[in-house]
């Protein structure tokens, strides 16, 4: 695979200090202690931790009663994270507003030493409450409606008396429901709401009816060149994306601090619209830039030209205008499992992020198998020793063993990012976007097997699994959720909201949560981390 | 008399279930660094730090929600729980607007408690105290999402609950069936109970008919300083500044806390004798220093001639009706199941 650098220099010189990152405690066995009430009211915490807790935050009032500081501003200034956690974040409080921390100017509570400055260190309780997740994730269904004409409702109705005959094989009755739904149709409002993304739905409910599951166009195998096209104008149109490319290039930012030899592994390189952005924050991050290398993977282009090529000639020459020593490689594949590690080429003493945005799902594959595509992956990332796991997915469940169960979440979840699209005010781009998320509906709705490759899961899902996988969660903190918060505001209309949830951000539409935002680190082997040598 | 912050903190601890005191002490906590001197308030942090939960339209324990854009000009979203019923214990999703089918079903306007700044409709401690009243009043409940202070004073949260008020009653799936009227009553805890009562004060004289009020430790005030405001100032997680500081966000600028919003029956209220103004049933914690104002709007009530019940839990803090984890909680909950299922 050609290698395209933008400066003539070799693979230069690494000259920096090595990440020491203390190796987190073994994790604490699985208990059932955490205190149910306070989980309900969505804090999780032991009930033996509540008389340490309650002292410290005794402590933390006496202190901050006696102490004339205004703590609003202090509180504006610091980064916190993870509210759900309580005890780890009344430490945190501790550290940050009553004892002043010893470290550089330059201190962040990072994620990795979460509380570090009091004595004990604290096993976030993330995986001491499986138990409980695993009751609140199976099982949900987020609806957010507006007020529905009847005939809307009617459709919503047939839809779903459709979907049930699709799933009982009466595909007679289903197809007659098809034509009804298609007369109904002309009568319904089909600017917002269900009127706009029930006809989405009846022509993949179609689709799977007359022409089987095997997909065709819109199944899974590689990307055409106007899928590019599309993403970018859902790019355009609507926050998801930016809300994706930002939170991650922030955790990217941070993880790469201190370090100078550091590479991005893109798994989905796509117009590369993430990056620019990165590299120009690392243009201006104190210290001067790093040496960047960012390797994209991408589709084969059909028509012989190189795509990957030609995007990774423009980073370099933005890069190149903002002053940071950049090199590109493109990794062509026309399936994420099909990349190996050694084509992304990494070198131990670089420090290495690996961006995944709304490919995850990809892996997941019809048969929960032994080795399947989603643990190969995993481990192979894992043994890339990252030092950070970006990763961003829908936030839906549509890879329910039932049909039917699929087809309901999706309309409910298309039909309220239809609903956001709509109040985006951006015109020309809003025909491809809504194309773009057809695609989708068609794939979650007509396609089975290895072709369909929109196997979302919720959030909750992704932890365990990442969880499992030898990953732990790096924290999203509160500066990255305003700073969220605020680009909606810039870009976007009234009605999306950024939320918090246990580290991760999701940005969804009022109160559903549509696409989900997590950073990771892998739990490190004893004796292992990179040291760049200059 | 010495009173140190160690002594204070003490006696807290000794009127609450020690999660309890956990969960309060961490908003009062969280609610500090939220509140900036020159009267701002910290959106993105509060909106960072509030525990939110998803509505779910499949039912958990007998219940299902989902939320619907009331109105779009103010993006007002409402919160609504139905009852699962034993003949359809798994609604159909395309129905979660059917018909309620009982002779009487009440319908209870929930207003969430923040002191008119914190807290949403999805916020996670008001979603289960919701979810809890449509068990108790086998009641249908729509938990309103009112813009809230500083960034929309007065009358921003009475205008949303009026318009959530009116949407319910125009509601045709929501009528019962023994008069295909809606039988509506308004509910909230904290700012939620003031902003109850002054709904209930626009629906006179509007033909929409308003069965009952459930004030939890309603939030009135006024300029003078009460004698339980002086005694329990600091003591049981609430303290006299951060009560101003939210009127002051709250209340149009310049006004003071006699502006008939925060005392409705002090020198600016109105008088509501000879009117038709709902029952109620009022709430009031023995240990919540805005008692004094509390007790003031019963008597203003009674001396109105109007019907109302007061229910004072004396060894009760603030939020004590938030976990299910004393006796103050049940009693309350008794006696609310009560008021609401007299009109059956």
């Amino acid at each position: 695979m050609p290698l395209y650098d933008s400066a003539s220099s070799s693979a230069g010189s690494c000259s920096g200090s090595s990440s020491s990152s203390k190796p987190p405690p073994p994790p604490l066995p699985l208990q059932q202690d955490i205190d149910g009430l306070l989980a309900v009211a969505g804090y999780k915490i032991r009930s033996s931790e509540l008389q340490q807790v309650a002292q410290r935050i005794e402590r933390l009032e006496t202190a901050m009663g006696n102490s004339p500081a205004d703590f609003s501003q202090l509180a504006s200034d610091a980064i916190l994270y993870n509210p759900s956690d309580l005890a780890a974040w009344v430490d945190s409080l501790l550290s940050e507003f009553v004892q002043p921390p010893t470290c550089s100017s330059e201190f962040i509570p990072g994620p990795v030493n979460n509380g570090s400055t009091t004595a004990e260190s604290h096993t976030p309780p993330v995986q001491q409450n499986i138990t409980y997740e695993q009751r609140t994730l199976d099982n949900q269904l987020t609806v957010v409606t507006a007020t529905e004409e009847d005939s809307g409702i009617r459709l919503v109705h047939m839809l779903m008396t459709c979907a049930e005959c699709v799933q009982r094989g009466d595909f007679s009755l289903a197809s007659s429901l098809i034509n009804d739904m298609q007369g109904l149709l002309a009568r319904v409002n089909t600017v917002c709401g269900i009127g706009k993304v029930a006809g989405h739905f009846i022509d993949a409910l179609s689709r799977r009816i007359f022409r089987g599951i095997g997909g065709g166009s819109v199944g899974g195998g590689g990307y055409a060149f106007e899928s590019e096209i599309l993403y970018h104008h859902f790019y355009e149109a609507c926050p998801y994306l930016k809300f994706a490319h930002f939170t991650a290039n922030q955790a990217i930012l941070e993880a790469f601090d201190g370090h100078d030899c550091v590479h991005v592994v893109d798994f989905n390189l796509m117009h590369g619209l993430q990056w620019p952005a990165l590299i120009q924050a690392l243009a201006l991050r104190p210290g001067g830039p790093p040496l960047l290398r960012l390797t994209g993977i991408g589709p084969p282009s059909p028509d012989g030209r190189d795509s990957l090529r030609e995007i990774g000639l423009r980073l370099a020459e933005w890069a190149r205008s903002v002053n940071v020593r950049f090199a590109f490689r493109g990794v062509a594949a026309s399936r994420l499992e099909d990349v190996k590690p050694w084509m992304l080429q990494v070198n131990p003493k670089e420090a290495v992020a690996v961006n995944s945005i709304m490919q995850l799902h990809r892996l997941l594959g019809p048969d929960p198998v032994r080795n399947s595509p989603i643990e190969t992956v995993l481990n192979w990332i894992k043994d890339l020793n990252p030092k950070i796991l970006t990763v961003v997915e829908q936030e839906a469940n549509h890879n329910q063993p039932s049909f039917l169960d699929r087809f309901t979440e999706a309309l409910y979840y298309y039909s309220t990012m239809f609903d956001s699209l709509e109040a985006c005010r951006v015109q020309p781009e809003k025909a491809l976007a809504e194309i773009y998320i057809q695609k989708e509906i068609g794939n979650v709705v007509s396609c089975e097997g290895s072709a369909r490759v929109e196997r979302h899961e919720p959030l909750a899902k992704w932890r365990r699994r990442l969880s499992g996988a030898g990953f732990r969660p790096s924290p999203l903190g509160s500066n990255a959720f305003k700073q969220a918060s605020m680009l909606l505001t810039l870009f976007s209309a009234e009605g999306y909201s950024v939320e918090e949830s246990e580290g991760c951000l999701t940005l969804g539409w009022h109160s559903r949560p549509l696409i989900a935002a997590s950073a990771w680190q892998a739990v490190a082997e004893a004796g292992s981390s990179a040291a760049c040598v200059g | 008399m010495a009173r140190s912050n160690e002594v204070n903190l003490n006696e807290c601890k000794m009127v609450v279930p020690l999660n309890t005191w956990v969960l309060i002490s961490n908003f009062k906590l969280a609610y500090k660094l939220l509140r900036r001197p020159d009267g701002t308030f910290n959106r993105h942090l509060a909106e960072f730090l509030d525990r939110k939960v998803p509505a779910n339209a499949n039912p958990v324990d007998g219940v299902f929600s989902f939320d619907v854009l009331v109105d779009r000009g103010t993006s007002l979203l409402c919160r609504i729980y139905r009852p699962a019923t034993a003949e359809e214990p798994q609604p159909n999703v395309a129905e979660l607007e059917k018909p309620v089918t009982a002779e009487v079903v009440p319908v209870i306007i929930f207003f969430h408690g923040g002191s008119f700044a914190h807290s949403s409709a999805n916020s996670a401690i008001y979603d289960t105290l919701c979810q809890r009243l449509v068990g108790l009043c086998k009641a249908v409940v729509v938990s309103v999402n009112y813009r809230r202070a500083p960034e929309n004073r007065y009358p921003c949260a009475y205008d949303d609950g009026w318009t959530a008020l009116k949407w319910v009653n125009s509601r045709p799936w929501l009528q019962s069936q023994k008069d295909s009227k809606v039988h509506i009553y308004l509910a909230g805890d904290s700012s939620g109970g003031n902003i109850a009562h002054h709904v209930a004060l626009r629906a006179i004289d509007s033909g929409i008919d308003v069965l009952g009020n459930i004030l939890l430790n309603p939030m009135f005030g006024g300029q003078e300083r009460t004698e339980s405001e002086q005694r329990l100032d600091g003591k049981y997680f609430v303290t006299l500044r951060d009560r101003d500081w939210y009127w002051r966000a709250y209340l149009p600028e310049g006004e003071d806390r006699d502006h008939h919003a925060c005392n409705p029956f002090g020198p600016n209220g109105r008088s509501l004798e000879g009117i038709k103004f709902p029952k109620s049933l009022v709430v009031v914690a023995g240990f919540d220093l805005i008692q004094d104002w509390q007790l003031a709007y019963v008597d203003g009530l009674k001396k109105a001639g109007q019907e109302v019940k007061l229910l004072y839990m004396e060894q009760a803090t603030i939020g004590f009706y938030l976990l299910p984890n004393n006796n103050h909680f049940h009693t309350v909950m008794d006696e609310i199941s009560k008021f609401v299922g007299s009109d059956c």
